[in-house]
């Protein structure tokens, strides 16, 4: 593989005396999958999170395409190319589908100098983006608070598939889908992947995991405890390593 | 239920308050002689500019999600200093610029400075120093009102310059300029909140703040500008008190954050933000100075004024959590 698009070096995250991360180094390629295993209370959110620019790391140093990278606010992470789903939804039920589709990066056009909102192209997009993946929404002028937490898990995805970037992370996306849902969102996942997007999805899921990813990366207690391609290992051999039975199978890929 | 009354259904309760609006007004032109007549109408309309404004301040506030109880102490404050440099008897100086003229920017822009300037320094107390809006803006109510004090030294200041005054009584279509001024600022603040980026992020911070920072919006100078436009507008709303009452008195103003509070709920802007909108707001407003009217002409005591509004405002909360109800069934 080429020089990869994300890579951490012994990323370390103190909340006051508890280490939440104890130094985590791994890499993502472009257009690769990795799955983020591990139980409740590795550390996945917070690595996230880290890489969002949601959390500053207390230690260890980032990569992004090659440069130094440290985003400080998600304004800066989205700026550079990192588009983040995560696990309580970052929706504004107070609003509608389309205004929630566009946050923070509405479409305008100048009437007097003055930026107004162009809601009729917006819609049309949203209409497109939903149209293409599938998703029924009865109006996209319904306020989101009306809609069901499927409906609403599915704007967040399609607004990621929309906006693209460079990098994506997915923090358990799937937990409020439907079957025939979560099938359409692997599609989508690999279909992503395959435009040379890195995707990083965090699941508790182990057949998701080795559904959609390239490469399965467990981390246990704050450390990476395995980090093997999807086809050198098993769900039981990743069972273990999230236990911390044994460490077989660990090591880095490739 | 069919789309279309419930379409009906949606828009009377989108609406209400304009509905509560259209009723009172109707009720009371028939049961109270003399309500119906065009200068009364004028005078609802008059006698509310100031709160009017006022109340575009603390809406903008509320829906971004947080609070400003400084905007009536702020408005008395813009108005003495308008009141002390322009005024020619008690404590006024009576400044004079050449033109004349020169003196209705340069107190206007004194009046929004003012403001701004508070404003500003609640905003970054609220917003950097991560304070709670209620115990800062609470603070600043009572310190802005103790300067209107100290600088007054309790005294008034009368005779505003007449190049300022005629504001007040020069009259376009039935209504004197501040009414029009008032109105201009809520057809302004709602177009912006309503078609602009700024309004929309500032409804969809009052509703997720979380969603919106982690999607990049920059959270904080937005409700940074909220703060500062609130302390800006309720300068406006002193400057158009100073030019009604031709003056400042220490006590200028006094009781009107209530009233304006009232205004907004009664408008169906929620106290949890992100809910509301400044055309309902306005409505709140009207509705208001058209039960002060109707107390005024029945010659009823004007301290039942006080209790009707605390009722309305509680009529207000109860109507808004009646609403919620209705809207769950229909979707």
């Amino acid at each position: 593989m080429s020089e990869p698009l994300l890579v951490l070096d012994n990323v370390t995250k103190n909340y006051g005396a508890i280490e939440a991360l104890k130094g985590i180094s791994f890499s993502i390629g472009r257009g690769e999958v990795v799955a983020l295993l591990g139980d409740n209370g590795a550390g996945k959110s917070t690595l996230v999170k880290i890489i969002s620019g949601g959390l500053e790391p207390t230690s260890g140093r980032m990569l992004f395409e090659g440069k130094e990278f440290l985003a400080r606010s998600p304004a800066e992470a989205k700026a550079a190319g990192i588009e983040t789903v995560y696990q309580d939804l970052s929706l504004c039920t107070n609003v509608d589908v389309v205004a929630n589709f566009f946050m923070g990066r509405e479409i305008t056009r100048k009437v007097l100098g003055i930026p107004v909102l162009d809601e009729r192209a917006m819609e049309a997009v949203v209409e497109k983006a939903l149209a293409s993946a599938g998703t029924r929404i009865p109006s996209l002028r319904t306020n989101v608070e009306h809609l069901s937490g499927g409906q609403r898990q599915a704007i967040e995805l399609n607004r990621f598939v929309h906006w693209g970037g460079k990098l994506v992370l997915l923090d358990e996306p799937f937990a409020a889908l439907g079957v025939e849902q979560t099938r359409r969102g692997l599609d989508m996942i690999r279909q992503v992947a395959s435009q040379g997007i890195g995707v990083v999805i965090i699941t508790h899921i182990m057949q998701q995991a080795f559904q959609v990813a390239d490469r399965i990366v467990v981390i246990r207690q704050g450390v990476v405890a395995g980090d093997v391609a999807r086809n050198k290992t098993s769900p039981d051999a990743v069972i273990n390593m999230i236990t911390g039975e044994t460490l077989a199978g660990a090591g880095p890929a490739g | 239920m069919n789309p279309r009354t419930r379409h009906g259904l949606e828009f009377v309760l989108d609406n209400l308050v304009w509905f509560m609006l259209l009723f009172v007004l109707v009720v009371f032109s028939i049961f109270i002689p003399n309500y119906f007549q065009l200068g009364i109408f004028a005078n609802i309309i008059e006698a509310s500019s100031v709160l009017g404004v006022m109340s575009i301040g603390l809406a903008l506030v509320i829906i971004a999600g947080h609070m400003d109880l400084s905007v009536e102490s702020v408005a008395a404050l813009s108005a003495m200093a308008v009141g002390i440099l322009f005024c020619s008897s008690g404590i006024g100086l009576g400044v004079q610029l050449h033109p004349e003229w020169l003196m209705v920017p340069v107190s206007l822009l004194l009046a929004l400075a003012v403001g701004g300037l508070i404003g500003a320094f609640n905003g970054y107390l609220v917003v950097r120093v991560k304070m709670s809006a209620f115990i800062i803006t609470l603070a600043s109510y009572i310190w802005v009102r103790g300067l209107v004090l100290v600088i007054s030294g309790g005294r008034s200041a009368q005779d505003l310059a007449p190049a300022i005054r005629w504001f007040g009584i020069q009259r376009l279509a039935g209504l004197p300029l501040t009414a029009w001024i008032a109105i201009a600022c809520f057809v302004v603040f709602s177009l912006i909140m309503a078609k602009t980026p700024f309004g929309r992020h500032l409804v969809m911070i009052g509703g997720n703040e979380t969603a919106t920072f982690r999607a990049g919006i920059r959270v904080n100078r937005n409700l940074i500008i909220a703060f500062v436009l609130a302390g800006a507008i309720a300068g406006l709303a002193g400057w158009l008190l100073a030019i009604r009452t031709s003056g400042a008195t220490a006590n200028l103003g006094v009781g009107l954050l209530f009233n304006a509070f009232a205004a907004v709920v009664i408008g169906g802007v929620s106290l949890k933000g992100g809910v509301g909108t400044l055309p309902g707001v306005y409505a709140g407003v009207l509705l208001l100075s058209a039960i002060n009217t109707a107390i005024n002409l029945m010659g009823l005591p004007a301290n039942f004024t006080q209790v009707i509004h605390g009722l309305l405002v509680l009529a207000a909360v109860l109507l808004d959590a009646f609403k919620q109800t209705i809207r769950q069934r229909l979707a």
